[in-house]
């Protein structure tokens, strides 16, 4: 008994096997090749696009840092300024005390000195003044001198003077 | 301005003369009346080609014809255009490429679960669809084993060709079913036990529809001005259009349900089972 419509399950069979084939072939010569080809360029552009996120991500990180050294280098700054502050104050009152201790040493020593300048001034004094007193006295002693006659010239007049 | 003038005069002159000698000529002697070009455009029955020795439809012929061209054009495309493909791609490749991914995107929209193998066989099937639906445009001729010429019709306008397609799109549904559920998604997809018929006879019907009203206007010479324009180009691009989507787009997500995987049935916490103790 015929199929009603014409309908033959041979040609049915020879169009599955047509079908078959064809979606084989196309997806073996078109469909794979082009699905690969978009798979390995949208890994493409994923890779890409990580190494934008990383080297972002890079930028940031040097960014926070240099940030925070820059941050770090204004309180350094503020430290090594009160530190050289702090060296230099400590530094003018070391001057000052070693100043102030070298004048007094000078002071000290010239006090010393004129001590001694002194001293020796009034030991070279005395010295003239018992040689001058020896000198006087040796020549008194050796013959009358004018010295003398004054001297007894002196005390006559004074008598006179008191008569 | 004046050569526009001339050559308008001679086009409307040319269209004219053909008008006229075509009316003139009268219709030739027919081999068959308009009733038995109708019937036969549904049936096949009678204007059957010789392939190998026995008589076939012409649909098959077709379907053949179209197979070969299209595997030939993915040779030829995969030989010498794949290999040339470039992240920035040029009009060939993007092509390719938006109509390898519209039906990868289909796939994937309707049958989240299981897409690559639906997704290919949607691809072959809308260009086969397409394809096959513009091939009658063509109007290529064949010789019937009467030794009649014959224009080759599309290849989906047999209904051998359509049952073909509607019960292999079937058969994928259930592989999808089988793959992700064993006996329960043949269930789920024997449960749609009228997809084969209505996928099936809504291509033939289709394809029918746009085969008999081509005939209808070329049996008709008088009709064979200006009409066949709109009703052999543009019908035929629309409804290539849309039979690809319908069927694509019915069988990636029939797929889709069927391979779906089921939930899982809470068990209840059953009262008399004692709790295992550490």
């Amino acid at each position: 008994m015929p199929w009603p419509l014409n309908i033959d399950p041979q040609q049915i069979l020879l169009h599955w096997m047509n079908l078959a084939i064809l979606t084989g072939g196309l997806y073996f010569l078109l469909y794979k090749p082009v699905k690969e080809f978009m798979a390995k360029r949208e890994e493409h552009y994923r890779e890409l696009d990580r190494q934008a996120a990383d080297k972002l991500a890079q930028a940031d990180q040097m960014k926070s840092e240099y940030q925070a050294k820059l941050d770090g280098a204004g309180e350094e700054i503020r430290q090594a300024r009160a530190k050289a502050q702090q060296v230099a104050q400590q530094s003018a009152q070391e001057q000052l005390d070693q100043a102030e201790a070298q004048a007094k040493q000078i002071v000290a020593h010239a006090r010393v000195e004129a001590e001694r300048v002194r001293e020796e001034s009034l030991r070279d004094s005395q010295q003239e003044l018992r040689r001058l007193a020896e000198e006087a006295t040796r020549r008194l002693a050796l013959r009358q001198d004018p010295f003398d006659q004054f001297l007894d010239l002196a005390e006559g007049g004074k008598r006179n003077e008191s008569r | 301005m004046k050569q526009h003038k001339t050559g308008l005069i001679v086009w409307v002159g040319a269209v004219l003369l053909l008008l006229a000698g075509a009316l003139l000529a009268g219709p030739r002697e027919r081999a068959e009346t308009v009733q038995e070009a109708m019937r036969d455009a549904v049936l096949h029955n009678v204007n059957q080609v010789g392939l190998f020795g026995k008589a076939v439809n012409p649909g098959l012929i077709s379907a053949l014809i179209v197979t070969a061209v299209l595997l030939a054009a993915a040779a030829l495309i995969r030989i010498f255009a794949i290999p040339r493909f470039q992240y920035q791609p040029g009009k060939l490749q993007l092509l390719l490429e938006e109509a390898v991914g519209l039906f990868d995107r289909m796939a994937r929209d309707n049958s989240p679960h299981r897409f690559r193998f639906v997704g290919a066989y949607i691809f072959a099937a809308g260009a086969y669809i397409f394809v096959g639906t513009l091939f009658e445009l063509l109007g290529i001729q064949a010789v019937t084993v009467h030794g009649h010429p014959v224009t080759l019709p599309a290849p989906l306008s047999d209904v051998n060709a359509a049952i073909a397609l509607g019960t292999l799109s079937y058969l994928v549904i259930l592989s999808g079913g089988i793959a992700a559920n064993g006996i329960r998604g043949v269930g789920k997809t024997l449960k749609e036990f009228s997809l084969p018929i209505s996928m099936s006879f809504r291509l033939f019907g289709a394809l029918l529809s746009g085969l008999l009203v081509t005939e209808l206007v070329y049996y008709y010479v008088n009709l064979s001005f200006v009409l066949p324009v709109v009703v052999g180009v543009l019908f035929t691009l629309l409804h290539a259009l849309i039979q690809t989507y319908v069927l694509t787009m019915l069988t990636a997500l029939y797929f889709g349900e069927v391979s779906e995987p089921s939930p899982k049935k809470e068990k209840k916490a059953s009262g008399g089972k004692k709790p295992e103790l550490p």
